[in-house]
């Protein structure tokens, strides 16, 4: 009797039931990820309305939709349907990475601009917490063992205020900032959704339609 | 120009009119002639040089020209002469001549065409009048375009050289738009020439920026030189020279990041190679002007102020957009209120207001730099990041060492203008301090302290002012200036004295400079209990004897903290003992707070007097205070916080000897003398027929709060309830009013009143206060009870005089009366003729008279008859409980239809008095006519339900009746009755009116009951005085007003 005990004892550390370490893996870290994103996508909502207020007609009129001028630093979201699905994890991801480090330096950029001590509140407190985004992304990338993309010298996004730069142009690049940044946060849910998915047990399949519509 | 043609030839003219002649031929032929003529003369003038014309375009040298006759070839000669004093001829080849130029005044010019076939001579009257002055068409050096400014930069050679000096030149400048060269500006520039070429500018700046369009300038020019006489004429314009900007691929909106003034009107283009669609300035869509190509331009008028980002105009083209911003704004306000002062003598805060908002932010926005002219020094306003107060701005300026005077000028600029204030500032006169720190307090002694608090600053070499403000409980504050020379490790500290000991004070203070600016905030409070000191006075008192004479009593007053110098014990003297009885009390009303004494002065005082008081109404030992009064003095206002109007206190004036001090004077007197607050309490002492004795009380002093002056006695006919004195004071004549103002009278009799009579009686008091409250009471005079008694009394003494008489001379006269008047008579029982008189008197009772005892009923009961009642057809009273069962109906014993009624409203049952000989109770009800005639809606039906036909008015009770008693109709009637009866017939009335006595027969039980209209009509109730008048069968004239307006009248 006692022996069979001890039996029992000595395999118990092998039950899988309970040989669990504590360590949860991606999965936490990519739902916050994902949880972030949409929170930033709410709260960038009312950052846009306040922001093309700002900038004044016609950039706070619901159908304008001006063509992409100038703003060719900017990190374009749209992507092509199948090219989205060739990218494996660690190329999405990096691209996620790239993308914000980019959009963050040009929001703070904006930030130095804005006339309005309110809208440099708002401003502020969307880039803290784009900044935690960014974060989320480097921990998510870590716990899968990715390495952080360094940024090539001579890449580093500058914000660079001069004459050469009209007001108007200037304008245009802050409205383009903002749409690609909800367009980013966009494809950011479904990238961090479908990675989420991934690292669960199967689950159905996930269509993407990325499309860049006004704000 | 006027230029005389001379020919030597006769005039053809005059062959001509020979050669007309007066033929009859037709008008046609006529006209032929005369162009024959025409063309004659032509012939003629071309013989000979013709159509001289001289210009010059210097004034130094004329250029002539003429034609030359028809018959002349080229290279014809011509002889071209100039006749003046020297007659200078020119042999030429050509029909022109440079000439220099003549002197004022004709000149002959004679032309001379030299030809094969001879010669012809031409004579000319040559005037600088004549002469035409046409400057050279002059020539654009340079036209450049600073597009940034869309201004146009025009530059060429005036050529100077070639006039007299101080010609005035007027230049017009064409400036010319689009290919089509639309002509937008046409400007004239004068210039004066100095006999030099010279350079000259002319710049303007074009509404539309100079890359939407080409331009083109021209220029023409007008010498306006005094000294010529001849005609003056513009030259001709210079060849166009054009600005044009070279499109990029992209369109682009001109101009870019314009700032300009609010209500100025700008004009935007778009410069593109596609076709624009439309164009906004902010969400305001404008119309288009087409310039050329594709390039549009909108036109604004009277901008409005823009937001902090500007306001954007945006060209919508296919497949794009372009766009430029523009800031519309003010100029910079001139700062106002600028202010500069120190608050420690180091660093320069200078504030001021902006002004009017420009409108602009960010990089447009007012810039501001602080200049200091002794130092040349400046500093720069930077914008903090956070938002601030707007409208204040301030600036530091480090103060230069040794330097007091500042020159201060504040310029603010934006990229619409500039402005400036100024400032001359003393720095030590505009000294603000900071507020004073680490403010302490610390004994000295029990009068003094020392404050102690940190001013940062460099004050060493000013003085400052501070202020402390003392403030003691419950006591004003106290505010003491000090003036402390200002220090350099900023530590200050002072003696503050005169307090006194043991008291809390809060101190706390603030700080100027000697010349003062401002006032510091004050510094924190700090309280301080200063320090206990030995009495400084022993206690002021006062003795007086007990009344009883036994005891002495003692009284001080416990002195404030502080005093002035210690007092021998002078006062200690010896008690009052002066009597009262020699002094008269006298009155006095005070003024304000205080009560004013005065008393001659009395030499044998030498001491002070002293002046005690009291509340009179106090029990003894009565002192509420006293006070001493110097010996020289001869009034004293007395005042004390205690004092109370309509409060009788006694003042008493002591004087001071050596052995002590005597009571001089006693005063009764009042602060402030107010109304009585009761009235006299009065009674009547005696009452008669014609006058009224009333005795009143006095007033306690505590209630009276004055000095009584006198009663206020009214008196009115009048009872208790009717008699209502509400005016008194209004003079109304049936109130008689008796001012009693000798106020020693308690007493007073009102004469020459009524009999019998109620008087109302109303007394009150009054002082010079007011007048107190009133006190009334109701007195009945008496009967005139002499003459009553007198009228029985006589009468009765007469009736016993005739009495005594009449029985004395009735006993005397016995016989002679018997004789007359009671002679003896027989007994008739002895007489036979009487015996059938006696058989009479005591027959049966068939013989009896009439009794009317047994006949009176104990119960009444109330019938219809008809007999007594006119019938009523379709009355509508109907009784809307007819049908209410009654019990005793089914006991009635009659066969007669008793009609029962049940009572709507009041029932009241009425004991029977007498017993209960028929049904115990007698039952009186009322009954509410008007509710019994409203019930109108009930039709027929219930008339026919109604048991036995008796429908209609029905009696309240259902009574028995005695048949044998009434007289009342047969039953057959009652069953044909119909609407409204009286309760009773007349003769049930008779018994039973209210008017009618009762019987008091023991047999007899009448209960008068009333009609079911005895609420609403007690005439209802009367009976008819007589019986037989016709109104008895309307019951009543109410009744009749009742029904008269029945439907079936």
């Amino acid at each position: 009797m006692l022996a069979c005990l001890c039996t029992v004892l000595w395999h118990l550390p092998a039950v899988p039931a309970l040989n669990r370490t504590g360590d949860p893996g991606p999965g936490p870290s990519i739902q916050k990820t994902y949880d972030l994103t949409r929170y930033l996508e709410h709260q960038l909502r009312s950052l846009a309305g306040t922001y093309l207020n700002y900038l004044g007609p016609p950039f706070n009129e619901p159908d304008f939709n001006p063509p992409r001028l100038g703003a060719d630093t900017l990190p374009r979201a749209t992507v092509n349907l199948e090219v989205w699905r060739s990218l494996n994890d660690k190329l999405r991801l990096t691209q996620n990475y790239e993308a914000y480090s980019h959009l963050l330096c040009y929001l703070r950029g904006l930030n130095r601009q804005a006339a309005t001590a309110e809208l440099r509140r708002s401003l502020a407190h969307f880039c803290t917490s784009l900044q935690g985004l960014l974060g989320s992304i480097a921990g998510v990338m870590a716990t899968l063992g990715y390495p952080l993309p360094q940024p090539l010298p001579g890449t580093e996004p500058t914000w660079t205020p001069g004459p050469a730069h009209s007001d108007f142009l200037q304008k245009m690049d802050d409205f383009w900032l903002l749409k690609e940044l909800q367009t980013w946060l966009w494809r950011s849910a479904k990238d961090f959704n479908r990675l989420k998915k991934k690292m669960q047990p199967p689950a159905a399949a996930v269509t993407l339609h990325l499309e860049a519509h006004g704000f | 120009m006027d230029i005389y043609l001379c020919s030597k030839r006769p005039s053809w003219l005059v062959d001509n009119r020979r050669m007309r002649t007066t033929s009859d031929f037709q008008w046609l032929l006529s006209a032929f002639v005369l162009l024959y003529l025409m063309n004659h003369v032509n012939s003629q003038r071309k013989e000979t040089p013709y159509d001289l014309k001289c210009t010059t375009n210097n004034l130094q040298t004329w250029d002539c020209s003429w034609k030359a006759p028809s018959e002349a070839g080229h290279g014809t000669l011509s002889e071209f002469c100039i006749d003046n004093r020297s007659r200078s001829c020119y042999q030429l080849a050509r029909t022109n001549i440079e000439i220099p130029a003549l002197s004022r005044g004709d000149h002959e010019i004679t032309i001379r065409s030299l030809q094969d076939a001879g010669s012809s001579t031409s004579k000319f009257i040559l005037n600088e009048k004549n002469i035409s002055l046409i400057p050279d068409t002059p020539e654009i050096l340079n036209l450049s375009a600073d597009f940034s400014t869309s201004t146009l930069h025009v530059k060429w050679n005036d050529k100077g050289s070639v006039y007299p000096r101080h010609s005035n030149v007027i230049w017009e400048i064409k400036i010319l738009r689009k290919k089509s060269m639309e002509l937008v500006k046409l400007v004239t520039h004068n210039t004066t020439l100095n006999g030099k070429d010279a350079v000259h500018h002319w710049s303007w700046v074009s509404d539309l920026p100079l890359e939407c369009a080409t331009h083109y300038v021209g220029i023409r020019c007008y010498v306006d030189n005094l000294l010529f006489s001849g005609h003056k004429e513009w030259s001709d314009w210079s060849p166009v020279k054009n600005v044009s900007w070279t499109p990029a691929s992209q369109p682009k909106v001109f101009p870019q990041d314009k700032v300009i003034l609010v209500g100025s009107d700008i004009t935007f283009c778009c410069v593109s190679q596609e076709k624009v669609l439309s164009a906004q300035i902010g969400s305001t869509y404008c119309p288009l002007i087409h310039l050329d190509g594709e390039n549009v331009a909108i036109k604004i008028r009277n901008i409005s102020v823009s937001d902090s980002s500007g306001t954007n105009v945006v060209f919508m083209i296919e497949d794009n957009v372009c766009g430029t911003v523009v800031f519309a704004g003010y100029p910079p306000d001139t700062p106002q209120k600028l202010n500069c002062e120190t608050h420690d003598l180091k660093e320069i805060i200078c504030s001021w207001n902006p002004g009017r908002p420009t409108g602009l932010v960010g990089p447009r926005n007012t810039s501001y730099t602080l200049f200091e002219g002794f130092s040349g020094k400046y500093v720069r306003f930077k914008r903090v990041e956070v938002s601030t107060n707007e409208s204040y701005h301030q600036l530091l300026f480090q103060m230069v060492p040794n330097q007091e005077i500042y020159n201060f000028t504040l310029y603010a600029r934006n990229p619409l203008g500039r402005s400036q204030s100024t400032i001359l500032v003393n720095i030590t006169e505009k000294v603000y301090p900071h507020t004073p720190t680490s403010f302490k307090v610390k004994d000295i002694n029990s009068t003094a302290v020392i404050l102690s608090w940190h001013l940062p600053g460099s004050f060493a070499k000013i003085n400052l002012l501070c202020q402390i403000e003392i403030k003691k409980i419950n006591s004003v504050q106290e505010l003491r200036n000090v003036t402390i020379k200002g220090v350099e490790n900023s530590s200050y500290r002072i003696a503050v004295g005169k307090l006194n000991p043991y008291t809390v004070y809060t101190f706390r203070i603030r700080c100027s400079t000697e010349t003062f600016w401002k006032w510091s905030k004050w510094s924190n409070k700090k309280q301080h209990l200063t320090t206990e000191a030995i009495p400084s006075k022993g206690p002021d008192t006062w003795r007086e004897w007990s009344s009883d004479g036994k005891n002495l009593i003692i009284y001080w007053k416990i002195w404030a903290f502080f005093s002035e110098a210690y007092k021998g014990p002078e006062d200690f003297m010896n008690p009052i003992s002066l009597a009262l009885h020699d002094l008269q009390t006298e009155q006095a009303v005070g003024m304000g707070k205080g009560i004013l004494l005065t008393w001659h002065h009395d030499p044998n005082m030498t001491c002070d007097y002293v002046i005690k008081w009291c509340n009179s109404s106090r029990s003894e030992p009565c002192l509420m205070d006293w006070r001493k009064v110097p010996s020289n003095s001869t009034e004293a206002l007395i005042q004390s916080d205690q004092f109370r109007p309509g409060v009788r206190y006694n003042f008493f004036l002591y004087g001071c000897r050596n052995q002590g001090y005597q009571l001089l004077r006693s005063i009764i007197g009042y602060i402030e003398e107010l109304a009585p607050i009761v009235a006299p309490n009065f009674t009547v002492e005696d009452t008669s027929a014609d006058s009224i004795l009333v005795k009143w009380e006095d007033i306690p002093v505590e209630e009276l709060r004055g000095f009584l002056r006198g009663y206020l006695f009214y008196f009115e006919k009048g009872e208790r309830d009717t008699s209502k004195m509400r005016d008194l004071e209004s003079g109304r004549s049936d109130i008689k009013v008796k001012n009693i103002t000798d106020i020693s009278q308690k007493t007073l009799r009102i004469a020459d009143l009524q009999g019998k009579t109620s008087y109302h009686l109303v007394l009150r008091a009054y002082t010079d206060g007011g007048m107190g409250p009133e006190k009334s009471m109701f007195v009945v005079t008496k009967e005139n009870s002499v003459g009553l008694i007198i009228a029985i009394l006589i009468p009765v003494a007469v009736a016993v005089i005739v009495g005594v008489v009449t029985s004395i001379l009735c006993y005397r006269k016995r016989e002679w009366i018997k004789e007359t008047f009671y002679p003896d008579i027989p007994n008739p029982e002895n007489c036979k003729a009487l015996q059938f008189q006696k058989s009479v008197c005591e027959g049966s009772g068939a013989l009896k008279t009439l009794e009317m005892n047994p006949c009176t009923p104990n119960n009444v009961e109330v019938l219809e008859t008809r007999s007594t009642f006119p019938k009523i057809e379709d009355t509508e009273i109907i009784s809307p409980v007819a049908e209410c069962p009654e019990d005793s109906s089914d006991a009635e014993p009659e066969n007669h239809v008793v009609v029962s009624y049940c009572p709507p409203i009041i029932e009241e049952e009425i004991p029977n008095p007498a017993g209960d000989e028929a049904g115990g109770t007698s039952q009186v009800i009322y009954i509410d006519v008007q509710s019994m005639y409203q019930p109108q809606a009930k039709p027929e039906e219930e008339h026919e339900k109604d048991p036995g036909g008796g429908a209609g008015y029905k009696p309240q009770m259902h009574l028995p009746i005695n048949a044998t008693v009434e007289d009342i109709a047969a039953e057959d009637d009652l069953d044909k009755t119909a609407g409204y009866r009286p309760q009773a017939n007349v003769n049930t009335w008779n018994l039973v009116s209210p008017d009618s006595p009762r019987s008091t027969d023991s047999n007899s039980e009448i209960v008068s009951f009333g009609s079911p209209c005895s609420i609403n009509s007690r005439q209802f109730l009367i009976p008819p005085k007589d019986e037989d008048s016709p109104q008895s069968n309307g019951g009543g004239w109410s009744f009749t007003n009742f029904f008269q307006n029945k439907p079936n009248d």
